[in-house]
């Protein structure tokens, strides 16, 4: 970061707008309004408007951005029609994986190793082609069975479709991972929602240069790191549900996190939580689900309860409940329905607005139920928080009882024990010392909490993730996601794949216009097998992982 | 999202750091390929479908089922004890109720492990399965059990453990011992005095397709079945019967292994052998797993897949259907022991064991009480190429005291004799597993 350099860090959630500039020496300046959900580019406009008045626009030198858009549009269906080209061969029956209006399997197999068993069905492609045309369906999404061994396929629907799509997305460019349900998903989504943000991006560039800011654009992803603007117009998909992992950053902007810890997120409806080892944030393994759809977008791990401070606390009999349902504000907010916040405001936990109102509420359950007033509160708190100690408990059970693949990870796999609980949001200060009691160590709210989402979207790093496949035998390298395809010879090794993972990976953010570091990228995964074939060795498969791991350019600690 | 009839649990152990030699068909990519193909399947998306982790077995676990000699740290390595730790872990998924099925997918395999274990015979050390059954019956106190071996090489490790054992119903389906390792699994081998017609084998002919084989099912495995009552079925699931096996003979299908589990119904099943890696076991798994979760699986299929090409030919059906009878008989019928000595005498039996892996010869002399009470105690006098004269004393489950008093007089005299250089005892009356 230069010297009088500011970042933009810009997270349009979905109740809130929040901004912030961040400049060397801390935050500048922050910016919170409400979102128009029927503009969201007048949101984002306004915001940018006012947190930059009276500042030098030259010196801004980046704009994070943080949207709902894509999330929105697709939550509320509003998804051009897509037509989903797909080839299974054999396995579990493709019809289970149809989604949208126009969806076609045809015929063509690609192996487990990327061996061609059936050819594509050219044909049927250039049918459904001329069917889409004739429907006006301009965008594509095209997805074979273990594309990301051989593209091929992909790669030959897309030739076929030429000039009759707008826009196609090909699975391998999503992800190197398998996954075919979730290619398909991915694939379509990211389609759907194509040409939607891609007039928001449009808007917001010409945005941008009207108010004469030329810095850097970029998009935050749900895995807490970022990706350059060009490449999002591709990758719309990869935009969704990025609002918490912009908090998550945020946090790690703002303490200096170095070990195992957690954190929270309590806000009115929800507690969000995120793990960290060794002051890394947890990745989930497999990829986002978004409405019960599992996806390839990769995202921070994460769990959201329905505990927070507007959480309705009820009691039937002499039993209370707390959540998991908000029925809108507290009391003492001038709502009508008792809730957590209450509670703690009658305990003197807290002192929030009306605590008369509070009081007052928490009698009358008290009288209805037969409860001490003093009881009822107390067992409403321990409740809400005996449910997060809980449920962070089962989300670190999940993790040390992951599956493992090997002897060396069964038998040294490290344990998270967290350090250190790290909790932001309205009601964060008053969990704190019932936390402690919970945790049992240490718990940190940290200052400016209340944009550390906007935090998290200006400090962002660039992330990535590539998976390389090699295979002696058939003599080819491929990295499916940023578009290396190679032939290699039979020496090919171990180590050459990892250097070749970096390099490409490097080259690739290069392009992009992004500055890596070499000692930022990093090998998360690697093998390599000797094949066999009777009894003799046929070649090797090598695979390889390499990611830039999420992070902050700088820390405000 | 795909949703399963019913809950199911999957142990994946693949073992990518373990193989027995670096070209040897038990190495690290044998289950490579599988998780590749159940990755892009995305099996594990399917709803009611969860991975779980495998515990490792601990010696108890071990001991409770071998005499290992000259103990268990020298006969195993992690690998053995994670694997049998999946099949315990597939039993407590089962058992505890969080689902319905489960199937451990680990390796190394282990049905070729009998109950006194000098080394690796077979490409197995301990027998997982084994290990299970009793960990099963000690801790959660079920009585009859079932085993169906579908692997295509005779379970003779497991059948010799449970050789004695009436509670314990070992039914093996494999290519006939005459045309392939280990060269057992006959008809007539039919369980000890007190257990027969509790071993059951059904040897079938070279290129028995999936139409012999589901036919041994429908026509002999599921009548027994059905007679027998098992609280709890085990498929040893082996899975080299495939067409493209390297090792075997002969013809099924992923189709054939789909169906079988869609008929048998097994609650636990526990991977065997099944070498053909990349040609059978991905489909082959895929069409298991499916079946036993209760989804559709009538689109899996090996690439190379034809029908046509399969067709068994008529002499191998006329040959299984004439086999229909004797196996029946040999269950619901057996031949009763001729000669055997009186009630209160030891009965014996001499064997020798070849230990293909290792290259250990080993020659037992086997005894068994015989008694009207309970199963009878067990001993078994042991030596080896590797490991001089020792002795291993079993106090079976529900042994009367007549048994278990005369076992702890064997116990002290064998200990008194000093000619045997360990002596290890299974009470499983006590649940004690120790040297003395």
């Amino acid at each position: 970061m230069g010297k009088s350099d500011l970042y933009l860090g810009l997270d349009v959630g979905g109740t809130h707008t929040d901004a912030v500039l961040v400049g060397e020496k801390g935050i500048v300046s922050h910016y919170k309004a409400v979102t128009d959900h029927d503009n969201l580019l007048l949101s984002v406009r306004r915001a940018i408007e006012e947190i930059t008045s009276g500042v030098d626009h030259k010196k801004i030198k980046r704009v994070n951005l943080s949207t709902t858009l894509s999330t929105n549009a697709i939550v509320e269906n509003r998804l051009e029609n897509v037509c989903v080209i797909i080839s299974a061969g054999p396995g579990i029956d493709p019809d289970n994986f149809k989604i949208g209006k126009s969806f076609h399997a045809i015929e063509g197999s690609i192996d487990h190793r990327g061996a061609e068993i059936a050819g594509i069905d050219d044909d049927a492609v250039a049918k459904i082609a001329g069917d889409a045309a004739r429907k006006k369906i301009k965008t594509f999404a095209a997805v074979t069975k273990f594309s990301t061994r051989n593209p091929d396929h992909e790669d030959a629907v897309a030739e076929i479709l030429g000039t009759s799509a707008d826009f196609i997305t090909l699975g391998h460019k999503l992800s190197g991972q398998l996954g075919f349900p979730r290619r398909i998903v991915t694939a379509y989504f990211n389609s759907a929602v194509w040409r939607l943000y891609n007039s928001f991006a449009d808007a917001i560039e010409s945005g941008l240069g009207e108010m004469g800011i030329q810095g850097e654009v970029n998009i935050l992803k749900a895995d807490g790191g970022t990706m350059p603007f060009s490449l999002s117009r591709e990758v719309p998909v990869e935009s969704i549900l990025s609002g918490p992992a912009a908090s998550v950053m945020g946090i790690v902007a703002l303490c200096d996190i170095t070990r195992d810890s957690v954190v929270l997120d309590i806000g009115g409806t929800t507690t969000d939580i995120a793990i960290f080892a060794g002051g890394i944030p947890l990745i989930e393994k497999d990829g986002i689900s978004l409405q019960e759809y599992p996806t390839l977008v990769r995202a921070l791990k994460s769990r959201s309860i329905g505990v927070g401070g507007d959480s309705a606390v009820r009691a039937s009999g002499k039993e209370v409940t707390v959540g998991p349902d908000r029925k809108g504000p507290a009391l003492a907010a001038g709502g009508s329905q008792l809730a957590l916040i209450d509670a703690m405001n009658y305990r003197n936990i807290v002192s929030f607005m009306d605590t008369r109102a509070s009081a007052e509420g928490i009698s009358v359950l008290a009288k209805k139920s037969g409860l001490a007033p003093a009881k009822l509160a107390d067992t409403a708190i321990a409740l809400a928080v005996k449910r997060i100690k809980y449920e962070v408990d089962a989300m670190l059970d999940e993790i040390r009882n992951r599956p493992v693949y090997t002897i060396h990870e069964m038998l040294e796999g490290r344990e998270i024990r967290p350090e250190k609980v790290y909790v932001m949001g309205g009601p964060a200060e008053a969990f704190r010392g019932l936390l402690a009691d919970a945790f049992g160590v240490e718990v940190v709210v940290p200052q400016n909490y209340d944009v550390a989402n906007a935090v998290g979207a200006a400090l962002a790093k660039t992330t990535i993730d590539i998976e390389l496949f090699a295979d002696t035998g058939r003599g080819t390298m491929l990295i499916p996601n940023i578009g290396v395809k190679k032939s290699i010879q039979h020496g090919y090794a171990l180590a050459d794949a990892e250097r070749d993972a970096r390099a490409y990976l490097a080259e690739h953010l290069n392009g992009l216009g992004v500055t890596a570091r070499a000692d930022e990228t990093e090998i998360i995964e690697s093998s390599s097998f000797n094949m066999v074939e009777g009894f003799y060795s046929s070649g090797r498969d090598i695979r390889v992982k390499c990611q830039i791991k999420p992070g902050v350019m700088a820390r405000l600690a | 999202m795909i949703k399963s009839q019913k809950r199911m649990g999957l142990i994946f152990f693949p073992a990518y750091d373990w193989a027995i030699s670096p070209t040897h068909p038990e190495r690290e990519e044998r289950l490579l390929y599988t998780q590749d193909q159940l990755r892009e399947e995305g099996i594990f998306d399917i709803d009611g479908l969860v991975e779980f982790k495998p515990d490792i077995a601990t010696e108890e676990d071990v001991m409770r089922t071998h005499f290992c000699f000259p103990d268990v740290a020298a006969v195993t390595t992690e690998s053995h004890m994670i694997s049998a730790g999946g099949a315990l872990k597939a039993a407590r998924i089962v058992l505890d109720g969080q689902v319905d099925r489960s199937f451990a997918l680990v390796r190394p395999p282990g049905h070729h492990a009998m109950k006194s274990v000098h080394g690796n015979r077979g490409f197995c050390n301990i027998n997982n399965e084994a290990i299970m059954i009793d960990y099963i019956r000690d801790r959660y106190g079920m009585k009859k059990i079932a085993i169906v071996d579908t692997d295509c090489h005779h379970g003779d490790g497991t059948q010799d453990i449970y050789w004695n054992d009436p509670d314990i119903l070992y039914i093996s389906i494999h290519q006939d011992g005459r045309t392939l390792y280990p060269g057992s699994g006959h008809v007539n081998e039919l369980g000890g005095p007190n257990a027969v017609g509790r071993t059951i084998n059904i040897p079938l002919p070279p290129e028995t397709s999936d139409e012999g084989i589901l036919f041994a099912i429908d026509e002999m495995v599921l009548p027994i079945l059905k007679d027998f009552k098992p609280e709890l079925i085990v498929n040893s699931a082996g899975q080299d019967n495939h067409y493209t096996d390297p090792i075997t003979n002969m013809n099924f299908s992923a189709q054939g292994y789909a169906a079988l589990n869609d008929k048998l119904n097994p609650h636990i099943a526990v991977l065997e052998g099944g070498y053909s890696i990349q040609g059978a076991l991905p489909y082959v798994n895929l069409g298991i797993i499916l079946a036993m979760a209760g989804v559709d699986y009538s689109c899996v299929k090996e690439p190379d897949y034809r029908p046509g090409a399969l067709r068994q030919d008529a002499r191998i059906t006329d040959y299984i259907k004439k086999l229909k009878d004797v196996v029946l008989g040999a269950y619901f019928e057996p031949p009763a022991y001729q000669g055997l000595p009186p009630y209160g005498e030891f009965m014996t039996r001499k064997k020798n064991i070849y230990y293909d892996t290792d290259g250990i010869r080993e020659t037992q002399m086997e005894s068994i009480l015989r008694c009207k009470e309970c199963s009878g105690l067990f001993s078994l006098e042991t030596f080896s190429t590797v490991y001089s004269l020792s002795l291993g004393v079993e106090i079976p489950i529900g042994a009367c005291p007549a048994c278990r008093k005369e076992g702890g007089k064997l116990i002290a005299s064998a200990k008194k004799s000093g000619k045997y250089s360990t002596i290890q005892v299974i009470d499983r009356v006590k649940k004690e597993y120790y040297r003395v």
